[in-house]
C-alpha cells in the first residue's frame, strides 16, 4: 500500500522535474514523510545526476533514521540549517552545517559552491525543504528576496529546483506567493494520492 | 562591473573574487588601504588571505604583526584551507612579530618618541625593500598608533611609511580596531584620513543573529562599488563575499 503511494509520488516528481526548471511541491503536513521518502528514492534512482538538499525542517540525523537508506546515497550533498539551532552538535562527514536558518547568504553561497565541483555536463538539482520552515525562522520578505536570488541564480546556471512548501495555517498567502515563482506547482492531497 | 581608468598591472588583485569585481579588477597598486572591524570581524583572515592570494600568483609578501605572537597567528591559519605553510617556509609570505623588532632596536615598546618612530620607519622600509615585497601588511595600525604619541606623530607615521611603499609598488593593508557598534573607522580619527581607502567589517543583526557584512567605504583613483554585501568566513574558503538579502534592515 505505502510504496504504491510512494511510487505514485516519485511518479509525478519525475515527471513535473522532466519538464520544468523549478517546482513548487505544495504539501500538508501529514503527507511530508511521504514525499521526501519518494523524493529520495528519486534521487537514488539516478546516480548520475548531481542532488544538493537544503534541511531546515528536520536535522539531518532524523531524515536518516527514519530513511536509513538515504546515508547510502552518492550522488547527494546535504546543507543541514536546523542541527545546530536544535542543539545537535554531531559533525557528520559530507554534510554541511550552517549555524542557523537565519544565515540565507551562507546558505545561498554553499550551493553555488558545490554546483561549481559539479561536472558541467551533470544534470543539477536543488531541493529546498522547505519554504515553511525558512519562513518560520526569518521575515517573510528576507525568503522572498532569498529564493528571487536562488531561482536566478539556479535558471543562470542550468540547475533544476524542487522547493517544497508544507502548508501551515496563517502561512497560506506567504507560501502561494513563493510557490507561484516556479515555472510548475504539485500539490499534494491525500485524495490525489 | 564598475568602470575605471587603471589598467590591469596597475592594479593589485586580491584574489577574492568578488571583492575584486567589486574594486574594478583590483586595488590601485601602492595604495595603503585600512581595513576596519570590530574584534573577531575578520582582519586578520582578510589580511592573509590577501598575501597568500599574492604570493600564489608569485608576488611576495610580508606581514608585520603586533596584536597577535607568531605562533598564534601560524595556528589559526593553520585551520584554513587557503593557507599553505610553503610559501611561508619559500619567503613568498614573511611574518614578522612587530615587538620583536622594536625590543631589538632598543625601542621602548609601551611609548616611541619621534626618534623611535623613525627609525621603526626605517626599519619597516628597509625589511619591505630587502624582501622586494609587493604587498604589506600591518595588524594592527591602531596597536602601532597606541604607541606614538600624538596626533601629528600618527599622521606622519602613516604618511612617511604610505609614501615610501608606494614608492616601490607595495600595497599595504592596515588593520584597524574600533569599538563594536561605534561609527568610525580608526581608533584615532586620523588614519582613515591618510590612507587611500578603506574596507569596513561590519554586521547586521537578523532575528537575533549577526551577520558579517563588507563594504568599500572609499578607494582612491576607482570607481568601486559601494553596496553593503554579506561576508562569510569559511575553513574551506576563508573570506567570501556575496550578495546581502536586505529586506527589512
Ligand atoms: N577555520 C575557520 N573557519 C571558519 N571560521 C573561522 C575559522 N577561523 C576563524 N574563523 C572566524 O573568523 C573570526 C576571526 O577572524 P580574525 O581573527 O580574522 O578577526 P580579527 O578581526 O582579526 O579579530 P581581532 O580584532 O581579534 O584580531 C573568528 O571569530 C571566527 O568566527
Ligand atoms: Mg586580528
Amino acid at each position: 500500500m505505502v510504496n504504491i503511494l510512494i511510487d505514485g509520488l516519485m511518479e509525478r516528481i519525475s515527471s513535473a522535474i522532466a519538464l520544468n526548471k523549478s517546482i513548487g511541491i505544495l504539501l500538508p503536513s501529514q503527507n511530508y514523510q511521504e514525499l521526501i521518502q519518494a523524493l529520495f528514492e528519486r534521487i537514488k534512482s539516478k546516480p548520475d545526476e548531481a542532488w544538493i538538499y537544503v534541511s531546515v525542517t528536520k536535522p539531518f540525523l532524523n531524515i536518516s533514521n527514519q530513511l536509513p537508506f538515504i546515508t547510502e546515497i552518492k550522488n547527494i550533498r546535504f546543507i543541514d540549517c536546523i542541527s545546530r539551532t536544535a542543539g545537535i552538535s554531531n559533525s557528520t562527514k559530507n554534510i554541511i552545517f550552517i549555524e542557523s536558518p537565519t544565515m540565507l547568504e551562507k546558505i545561498g553561497l554553499e550551493i553555488m559552491n558545490i554546483f561549481k565541483e559539479v561536472d558541467p555536463k551533470t544534470k543539477k538539482y536543488l531541493v529546498i525543504d522547505s519554504l515553511t520552515n525558512l519562513i518560520i525562522y526569518n521575515d517573510p520578505e528576507i525568503v522572498t528576496e532569498f529564493f528571487h536570488n536562488i531561482i536566478n541564480r539556479t535558471r543562470a546556471r542550468d540547475i533544476n529546483i524542487i522547493s517544497l512548501a508544507i502548508e501551515e495555517e496563517g502561512m497560506e498567502c506567504y507560501l502561494n506567493r513563493l510557490v507561484n515563482l516556479n515555472d510548475k506547482i504539485l500539490k499534494i492531497r491525500d485524495s490525489f494520492i | 562591473m564598475p568602470e575605471t581608468q587603471l589598467k590591469e598591472d596597475e592594479l593589485c588583485e586580491t584574489g577574492i573574487e568578488k571583492l575584486d569585481e567589486m574594486l574594478g579588477g583590483g586595488i590601485p597598486t601602492g595604495s595603503s588601504v585600512l581595513v576596519v572591524g570590530s574584534s573577531g570581524s575578520g582582519k586578520t583572515t582578510l589580511c592573509m588571505q590577501y598575501l597568500i592570494n599574492g604570493a600564489k600568483k608569485g608576488e611576495r609578501g610580508v606581514f608585520f604583526t603586533i596584536t597577535e605572537p607568531l605562533f598564534k597567528l601560524t595556528k589559526n591559519l593553520d585551520t584554513f584551507s587557503f593557507y599553505d605553510k610553503k610559501l611561508i617556509e619559500s619567503g613568498m609570505v614573511n611574518l614578522i612579530d612587530l615587538r620583536i623588532i622594536t625590543e631589538r632596536l632598543g625601542l621602548n615598546t609601551e611609548k616611541y618618541t619621534v626618534e623611535d618612530a623613525s627609525a621603526l620607519l626605517d626599519i619597516l622600509k628597509d625589511i619591505a625593500d630587502e624582501l622586494n615585497v609587493k604587498r604589506l601588511v600591518i595588524d594592527s595600525i591602531t596597536a602601532l598608533c597606541y604607541r606614538l604619541q600624538t596626533p601629528e606623530m600618527i599622521r606622519d607615521f602613516i604618511f612617511k611609511l604610505g609614501s615610501s611603499l608606494a614608492a616601490m609598488n607595495c600595497t599595504t593593508l592596515l588593520t584597524s580596531e574600533i569599538p563594536p557598534c561605534k561609527f568610525q573607522y580608526s581608533q584615532y580619527g586620523i588614519e582613515e584620513f591618510i590612507s587611500d581607502g578603506i574596507l569596513f567589517l561590519g554586521d547586521v543583526e537578523r532575528k537575533g543573529d549577526l551577520i558579517r557584512t563588507f563594504q568599500i567605504v572609499k578607494m582612491r583613483g576607482t570607481a568601486h562599488d559601494r553596496t553593503k554585501t554579506a561576508m562569510l568566513i569559511s575553513t574551506k574558503n576563508g573570506v567570501e563575499l556575496e550578495t546581502l538579502l536586505r529586506s527589512r534592515e
